[in-house]
């Protein structure tokens, strides 16, 4: 049966449901998925338009050949007994859009064919690399691969989710709380597993004095845009609180060299969309009103500073996108303490230890912070994520 | 080829620059290195030389010089 029909249009690999529900699954990390991505490493990384993307470039490099024998290293006395599910079915998230890469990747690596549904933004970054995928496997070493990977995008539809969701031995949701409910309406076959992304909240942790004193501001703002703007601050692990450390005085003068910084790399590169830049506007407004905010946007409302003297629990509620940062400053991580819950996921941080942080989400016992990473890392995709060990959860144990 | 050939032309395609450029280039000291840049620098020399370089390397590779060194660790002498 096709995949393609007036509503599913594929963008790479197989047009064929009944092959790829055919194929056998491979044991993780099989010689001829890791020879794939190498040679997709390259096909990308040689791209004449790749090095506009960073977000490409850098999938091009997480799949390039010591990337991957290293990621098998790591994985190397838990794989032998273990083989793929069989097909994966994806919903990548709408808004970052080289996610559906790294989520057919994981799978692909855990031995799994992959029917992923790509975001139909028609971003360019999707179209470059499936072009890249299509090149790749159209090679004759790689047929095995050709029927194993189909990228599709549609718009929303119950009756196709449906029917992948009916083929599919595991799924992988992402997009969040409202993506896992849409898609869990739609049945799985008994035994198939899911994997799914909640909502989770984010934040970055910046020593007031190091921002002030450091010699790269500029390295500082792009790597703060990469984890922000690029994905339109959309992704979990994007920051949406700026917590300073330091006194008033350091703050006020950390604090605005550091925006003007972030301000020059926006004004360069972010395109605001009008409904973004109303909600930014709304949400601000709301945020003076219930909790007393000082609000700094600018004159051109590329970045909406809401500054806040105490942290209430419901921060997490505030989920403006595009550029909406609440800031508080304190001398100690303290205040971190009474507010984080189960949806904190990734903690950035710049000029400040990162043991202290570990010592603190430890020692404190917080119920939440998965990942401690310096800002700028905050999208680097890893196997392990969000709690899930991905090749794990892709793969079954033949117990023996 | 030589190593040093090797070595450089991973840094002319990395970067699109010329022989003439190559001694005292740092990161960020040319448009074209940057992080984007740095990236594909790391995967030239890496299939060059059919070498997996440690993270470590990776982000202490910060000059046309210092790079050298590093390829000495994977006994790749320059």
């Amino acid at each position: 049966m096709p995949i393609s029909s007036d509503k599913v249009q594929v963008l790479c690999g197989c047009n064929d449901l009944d092959a790829m529900t055919a194929q056998c699954a491979l044991p993780p990390f099989s010689k001829v998925v890791c020879e794939f991505f190498s040679a997709l490493s390259a096909e990308i990384m040689k791209h004449p338009e790749a090095k506009q993307y960073p977000d490409v470039v850098t999938f091009g490099f997480f799949c390039r050949r010591g990337n991957i024998q290293r990621l098998k290293d790591e994985y190397s006395d838990k794989i032998s007994n273990r083989l793929g599910r069989g097909v994966s079915f994806h919903i990548a998230p709408s808004n970052v859009p080289i996610n559906f890469a790294y989520s057919l990747a994981a799978a692909l690596l855990a031995g799994n064919s992959c029917i992923v549904r790509a975001s139909s933004k028609g971003f360019r970054q999707i179209g470059l690399v499936c072009e890249c995928i299509q090149n790749t496997i159209s090679l004759v070493e790689f047929r095995e691969i050709a029927s194993r990977i189909s990228v599709i995008c549609y718009e929303r539809s119950r009756e196709i989710n449906d029917r992948l969701s009916a083929l599919a031995d595991v799924r992988i949701i992402w997009g969040g709380d409202a993506t896992v409910t849409e898609l869990r309406s739609s049945p799985l076959s008994p035994r198939a597993v899911d994997i799914a992304f909640a909502d989770r909240y984010s934040l970055a942790v910046m020593d007031a004095r190091a921002v002030i004193d450091t010699a790269d501001l500029k390295r500082l703002a792009q790597d703060f845009y990469n984890d922000t703007y690029l994905y339109d601050q959309n992704a979990c692990s994007s920051p949406r609180l700026v917590y300073w450390l330091g006194d008033n005085e350091d703050t006020a003068s950390a604090a605005e060299l550091f925006w003007e910084a972030v301000h020059k790399e926006a004004a360069a590169r972010y395109h605001i969309e009008p409904v973004v830049a109303v909600d930014k506007y709304t949400e601000a407004c709301r945020m003076a009103i219930e909790h007393n905010a000082d609000i700094r946007s600018g004159k051109d409302n590329l970045i909406s500073r809401i500054v806040v003297d105490s942290l209430s629990a419901d921060l997490p509620d505030h989920r403006c996108a595009g550029g909406s940062f609440i800031e508080y400053h304190s001398s100690s991580l303290d205040a971190l303490k009474t507010i984080v819950t189960k949806k904190y996921q990734t903690l950035s941080y710049f000029g400040v230890d990162r043991q202290t942080l570990m010592q603190f989400v430890v020692g404190n016992g917080l119920s939440g912070i998965d990942r401690i990473v310096p800002i700028g890392k905050t999208a680097d995709f890893s196997l392990v994520w969000d709690g899930y060990d991905l090749i794990m959860q892709m793969s079954r144990v033949i117990g023996f | 080829m030589t190593n040093l050939e090797i070595y450089n032309n991973a840094f002319k395609e990395a970067f699109e620059v010329d022989e003439a450029q190559l001694a005292g280039l740092e990161y960020q000291g040319i448009a074209a290195w940057d992080s984007v840049g740095h990236m594909n620098l790391i995967a030239l020399l890496e299939d060059a030389f059919d070498i997996m370089m440690d993270t470590d390397d990776i982000i202490d590779l910060s000059s046309y010089e210092k790079g050298k060194e590093i390829m000495a660790k994977y006994e790749k002498n320059i």
